[in-house]
C-alpha cells in the first residue's frame, strides 16, 4: 500500500483544510492584538530626533497615557506605511510626514483634522498647508551646501547659478541624494523644477541639467547620510569611518553649516549656497491618523506644539522650530553660519502629488537615458 | 505496514498530511499573496517590469551587477577556498577539529557581523582602504569569498582526507600518473570537480542573494537582493509608486530562475559527490607538511580576523578635538547599546527578540521539518515519484531569497490583516521558519537516509510499535542530525537579516542583526559605530557557542554544506 492510497483514505482534504483553517486563524485576526485602550498613543514616526526618551516619558507621566512609536525609516516610509495601514485604526497619530508627501497622503485619505486649536505658530510654517489636516512642527530649508576651504573662489569657484555645476571643474564633485529615495534629495530635485521653470510649456532646461549633470560624473548616492559624511569635505564625515571626500558640493539644509558650528565650538567650513530658487523648504507634520484615536493624538500635537518642546527643535532636532518668534539660537555660531534663502523654490503640494509620478520619470529619464 | 495497528498508521500518515500541508501553508501562500497583489498594481507582464528594473535609476544596473559579482565572488570563493581544504584534508594537524571549526566558523556568522567586520577592517584604523572607493567591489568580492570559504572545506575536505592513498601511489605506476599534472588531470580532477562544482554552486547562490555585505560595502550598486528590500516599503500599493511593485517583481522573478537553476545544479553535482571512492581512514590518507604553518596560519587569521576586529571596534571610540580626529579605548559603545537610545531598542531587548524568535522557529520548523522529512524518506519506499515531488517541493524555497520571504510575510500576512504588520510581535518568526524549515528538512532528511534500516527493522521483529521505534530507535540515531538541524535553525534566524529588515517595521522588534545595522546607519553619533560593533559582538559570541556545539554534533565523513 503506498502513501499516496493510504493519504486519499484519511482525507487528506480534511487535514489540508484543518491546516489552512488554523494556519489562516492564527495569521489573521486572532494574531493582532489591536489596542481599544483609550490610554494607549500608537505614533507612527522615523527617526526623529526631537521625540527622545525624556519627552514621551514627561508626555507619559503628565496624560497617563502610553505611546506605542512604530519607527520607520523616512517620511516616504511613513506614508507607505499608512497607506498599507489605512481602515485598520491601529495607528493614531503620523509624525514627520513632510510637504513633499503630505498632500498625497491627503489624497489617499489616510488623515483626519486635528481639533486641537495651537496658537502662535508662524505663517511660514503654514505656508505650505493651512489646513487642520496637518500641523507643522519643524521646518528647513533644502539647499546646496559647499566646502568654503576649497570652493574658495580659487580652488573652485562659487558656483552663480547651477549650471555652473555641469562645467568641467565640478566634475565628479558633487553629491546629491537620490529623489528616488531621500527627503532631501526628493526636495532638492523640486527646487531644480522651478529653477528650471516648470510652469512654463516646456522645462527641458530640468532635463537637461539633470543629464549634463550625470555627464558630469555626478554621485547620487541613496540618502543624504551617504551624500553628507562619506562624500562631502565640508562637513563632519571627514571624522567618520568610510570618509571619502570627492564632493565639495552637497544637498542639506541651508542651517547645517550652523549645526556643524554649533558642534564644534562656532567653527566649521560648510556654507549654503544662496541660489534663487535652488532651495526648497521643507515643514515637517503631525497628521492625526483616520480611524485612529484623534483626542490623545491632539493631545500629543499639543505637547508637541507646546513652547517647551518646540522651542528646543533647533537643538534636539536640528530643524527650526515652527513657533512664532522663534529662532534659530546664537549659541556656538549656530544662527551666524545659518541662511534663510532669499527666494525659496516655488512649487506648491498639490502641485507635488499630481505630477510626483511624472517628474520622478523624468528624473529617472534623463539620469538613464539622457535628455 | 499491514502490522501496524490502522489507528497508529493513520496518525503517522495524517501528522505527516498535516506537516506537508502547513508546510505548503506557510511557504506557498504568503509568496502567492504577495505576487498577486504586486501583480494586482503592476500588472501581469514581466517584459514591462524587467524593462522597469532596468531603466529606472534606482535599480539600473542590478542585474550586470548582481551577476558579476556572484561569478566572480564564486570564483574567489574557491581558489581561497581549495588551497586551505587541501591542507586541511591531505595533511595532519594538531588540533585538527580546532582548526577545522575556526575555518568554517565565518559561514554561520550572521552576514551583518561580516559586514561590520570587514568594514572595520578596511577601515582607516586597520588597512585604511575604505576611503578608495575603487576598493569596494573587491572589498566585497573577498567579503563573499569569507563568508562562502567554509563551503569549499566543508565539501572537499573530507574527501581528500579520507580518499584512500593507494590510489595516487597505483597511478604514479602508471605513465599517465606520472607527472603532477597527469595525477591532477586523471585523479585529483574527477575527485574533486563535484564538490568543487557544488560549492562553486552554492558559494553563487549565497552571493547573488547577499543584502547586508552589499548594503553596507559597495553602497551605490545594488544586487536584485537590495533592490528588493529597499523598494519593499512602497511596493505593492495601489495606485502609488507602481514602478517599485515592477521592480520587485522582475528582481524576484529573476532571483527565482537563477536560483532554482543553480540549486538544481548544485543538487546534481551532490548526488555525484555520493559516487564511493576507495577510502581510508583519515589519519593514514594524510601526510606531514613540515611547513604546513606557513600556509595554515594565513589562512586561520583570514577567517578571524573580521570577528577580531568587530570586537576591537566596540571598544574604539573616535573622538574629534580641535578638527583632529583620534581613536580612544572604552566600553562607551558597549554602554550605549546596553541603554539604547531613543531610536534604538537596548541590546537586551534586541537579544530577547532575536532568542524569542529562534525559539519559535525552532519549535516550529523541528517537528515540521522532521515529519516532512520522514514522509518522503517513507515514501522513497513505496512511491519514488511522489517523494522525488515532495523532495522538489521542500527544495523550492531555497529559490527564494530572504529578501522575497520578508515580502512575502508583509504584502502576503497583510493582505489577510494590515494590523499584524505593526502590532503582531512574532511576525518576524513567521518569516524566519520560512528560511529554516526547508534546512531543517534537508538535514534530517539526510540523517534519516544515513540510518541503517536493519536497525529499524529489527525494532519491528521484536514486536516495536511505530512510536517506539520513533522514540527508540530512530531519535536516538538522529541525535546528531536533529542537533545540528536545531543549530542551524537557531543560528540561522538569530542572524537572519534580509528578510526580517522587510517585516520588522515595528523597532520595538528590533533583532540583534537589526540593531548592529541601525546603530551603523545613525548618523552625527561618534559612538554609533562602537555601539553597532558592540551589538555585532554578543551577536558572534551567540553564533560561535551555537557552532561550537553544533561543531560537537556534526558527523564530518560526508561533505556537504552541514
Amino acid at each position: 500500500m503506498n502513501f499516496k492510497n493510504e493519504t486519499r483514505k484519511i482525507g487528506c482534504t480534511k487535514a489540508a483544510a484543518l491546516t489552512i483553517i488554523l494556519m489562516t486563524a492564527a495569521v489573521s485576526g486572532c494574531l493582532s492584538s489591536e489596542s481599544e485602550d483609550d490610554n494607549s498613543l500608537v505614533i507612527v514616526t522615523y527617526d526623529v530626533y526631537a521625540l527622545s526618551d525624556d519627552m514621551i516619558s514627561t508626555f507619559e507621566n503628565r496624560t497617563g497615557i502610553e505611546v506605542e512609536m512604530v519607527k520607520l525609516d523616512d517620511s516616504g516610509s511613513i506614508l507607505s506605511y499608512l497607506i498599507q495601514q489605512k481602515g485598520t485604526g491601529a495607528n493614531d497619530l503620523a509624525i514627520g510626514l513632510d510637504n513633499t508627501y503630505l498632500q498625497t497622503a491627503i489624497d489617499f485619505d489616510l488623515l483626519s483634522e486635528s481639533k486641537t486649536d495651537i496658537q502662535g505658530i508662524s505663517s511660514e510654517a503654514y505656508s505650505p498647508y493651512e489646513g487642520k489636516l496637518a500641523i507643522p512642527f519643524d521646518m528647513g530649508h533644502i539647499c546646496l551646501n559647499y566646502d568654503s576651504s576649497i570652493v574658495d573662489g580659487v580652488n573652485l569657484s562659487v558656483p552663480t547659478s547651477l549650471w555652473n555645476l555641469t562645467e568641467e571643474e565640478w566634475k565628479g564633485k558633487v553629491a546629491i541624494p537620490s529623489p528616488m529615495s531621500s527627503s532631501p534629495g526628493r526636495g532638492f530635485m523640486l527646487a531644480t523644477l522651478d529653477y528650471f521653470e516648470y510652469t512654463t510649456d516646456s522645462y527641458n532646461g530640468f532635463d537637461t541639467w539633470w543629464s549634463s549633470m550625470r555627464d558630469n560624473d555626478v554621485i547620487i548616492t541613496p540618502g543624504w547620510s551617504e551624500a553628507y559624511e562619506i562624500h562631502y569635505t565640508g562637513g563632519y564625515g571627514e571624522y567618520m569611518p568610510g570618509y571619502i571626500g570627492d564632493a565639495h558640493i552637497t544637498v542639506s539644509y541651508c542651517h547645517s553649516p550652523g549645526v556643524e558650528a554649533w558642534y564644534n565650538g562656532n567653527w566649521t567650513k560648510s556654507a549654503s549656497l544662496n541660489l534663487d530658487r535652488a532651495s526648497f523648504f521643507q515643514v515637517e507634520y503631525a497628521s492625526v491618523v483616520q480611524g485612529g484615536n484623534a483626542e490623545n493624538a491632539d493631545l500629543f500635537i499639543e505637547y508637541l506644539l507646546s513652547q517647551e518642546v518646540n522651542a528646543l527643535m533647533p537643538t534636539q532636532n536640528m530643524m527650526y522650530s515652527v513657533l512664532e518668534g522663534q529662532d534659530l539660537p546664537e549659541e556656538g555660531g549656530y544662527r551666524h553660519h545659518s541662511i534663510v534663502p532669499d527666494q525659496n523654490a516655488n512649487i506648491t503640494s498639490m502641485a507635488i502629488s499630481l505630477n510626483i509620478d511624472a517628474w520622478l520619470d523624468r528624473w529617472n529619464s534623463a539620469m538613464t537615458e539622457g535628455e | 505496514m499491514n502490522d501496524l495497528g490502522s489507528g497508529t498508521y493513520r496518525l503517522i500518515i495524517g501528522t505527516r498530511t498535516l506537516a506537508i500541508a502547513a508546510f505548503l501553508l506557510l511557504i506557498a501562500s504568503p509568496i502567492a499573496l504577495a505576487v498577486f497583489r504586486l501583480i494586482g498594481v503592476a500588472g501581469a507582464n514581466p517584459r514591462a517590469w524587467i524593462e522597469t528594473l532596468d531603466g529606472n535609476y534606482m535599480s539600473a544596473g542590478a542585474i550586470e551587477f548582481t551577476f558579476l559579482q556572484s561569478i566572480i565572488s564564486s570564483f574567489a570563493t574557491i581558489s581561497l577556498g581549495l588551497p586551505v581544504a587541501w591542507m586541511l584534508g591531505r595533511y595532519e594537524w594538531r588540533m585538527q577539529s580546532m582548526i577545522r571549526a575556526v575555518l568554517t566558523v565565518p559561514f554561520v556568522m550572521p552576514s551583518i557581523i561580516a559586514a561590520m567586520g570587514i568594514l572595520t577592517l578596511t577601515g582607516d584604523s586597520a588597512l585604511g582602504i575604505r576611503s578608495n572607493e575603487g576598493t569596494w567591489f573587491w572589498t566585497l568580492i573577498i567579503a563573499h569569498a569569507w563568508f562562502n570559504m567554509s563551503l569549499v572545506i566543508r565539501f572537499c575536505e573530507p574527501i581528500l582526507a579520507t580518499l584512500d592513498p593507494s590510489m595516487e601511489e597505483q597511478l604514479r605506476l602508471l605513465p599517465a600518473g606520472r607527472t603532477i599534472s597527469g595525477r591532477i588531470r586523471h585523479l585529483w580532477l574527477p575527485v574533486l570537480i563535484p564538490p568543487l562544482s557544488a560549492s562553486f554552486c552554492m558559494s553563487f547562490v549565497f552571493s547573488f542573494t547577499s543584502f547586508a555585505l552589499v548594503r553596507w560595502i559597495t553602497i551605490r550598486d545594488n544586487t536584485l537582493e537590495s533592490v528588493m528590500a529597499i523598494s519593499s516599503p512602497s511596493a505593492g500599493i495601489e495606485g502609488y509608486m507602481a514602478f517599485t511593485s515592477e521592480i520587485v517583481l522582475a528582481s524576484s522573478l529573476i532571483q527565482f530562475a537563477v536560483l532554482s537553476i543553480s540549486l538544481w545544479l548544485a543538487s546534481r553535482i551532490q548526488r555525484e559527490l555520493q559516487r564511493q571512492y576507495p577510502m581510508a581512514p583519515a589519519r593514514v590518507a594524510r601526510g606531514h607538511f613540515d611547513y604546513g604553518w606557513v600556509f595554515m596560519a594565513p589562512a586561520l587569521l583570514f577567517s578571524i580576523a573580521p570577528i577580531v576586529s568587530v570586537a576591537i571596534g566596540s571598544v574604539r571610540v573616535r573622538t574629534v578635538e580641535s578638527g583632529r580626529a583620534a581613536d580612544t579605548w572604552s566600553l562607551d559603545g558597549w554602554e550605549l547599546a546596553r541603554d539604547g537610545s531613543f531610536s534604538m531598542v537596548p541590546l537586551s531587548d534586541a537579544m530577547a527578540n532575536s532568542i524569542l524568535y529562534a525559539i519559535i522557529s525552532l519549535a516550529i520548523s523541528m517537528p515540521l521539518g522532521y515529519c516532512i522529512a520522514s514522509a518522503i524518506h517513507s515514501l522513497e519506499r513505496t512511491n519514488r515519484r511522489m517523494s522525488e515531488a515532495l523532495d522538489f517541493a521542500t527544495m523550492a524555497p531555497f529559490a527564494f531569497s530572504a529578501a522575497m520571504i520578508g515580502l512575502g510575510v508583509t504584502l502576503g500576512v497583510t493582505k489577510l490583516d494590515p494590523t499584524a504588520f505593526s502590532q503582531f510581535w512574532p511576525l518576524p518568526a513567521l518569516a524566519h521558519v520560512m528560511l529554516t524549515t526547508p534546512f531543517a528538512i534537508r538535514i534530517m532528511l539526510t540523517g534519516l537516509r544515513s540510518i541503517d534500516r536493519e536497525y529499524d527493522e529489527a525494532a519491528r521483529v521484536l514486536g516495536m510499535g511505530p512510536l517506539a521505534r520513533l522514540t527508540r530507535v530512530r531519535i536516538p540515531l538522529m541525535k546528531g542530525p536533529i542537533t545540528v538541524a536545531a543549530i542551524f535553525c537557531l543560528a540561522m534566524s538569530l542572524g537572519e537579516f534580509g528578510a526580517s529588515f522587510i517585516v520588522a517595521t515595528n523597532s520595538d522588534w528590533a533583532t540583534l542583526p537589526l540593531l548592529a545595522d541601525s546603530w551603523r546607519g545613525m548618523p552625527m553619533n561618534p559612538l554609533a559605530e562602537a555601539a553597532s560593533n558592540a551589538v555585532a559582538t554578543a551577536l558572534a559570541v551567540m553564533a560561535i557557542l551555537l557552532f561550537a556545539v553544533a561543531e560537537r554534533a556534526r558527523s564530518n565523513e560526508r561533505g556537504g554544506m552541514f
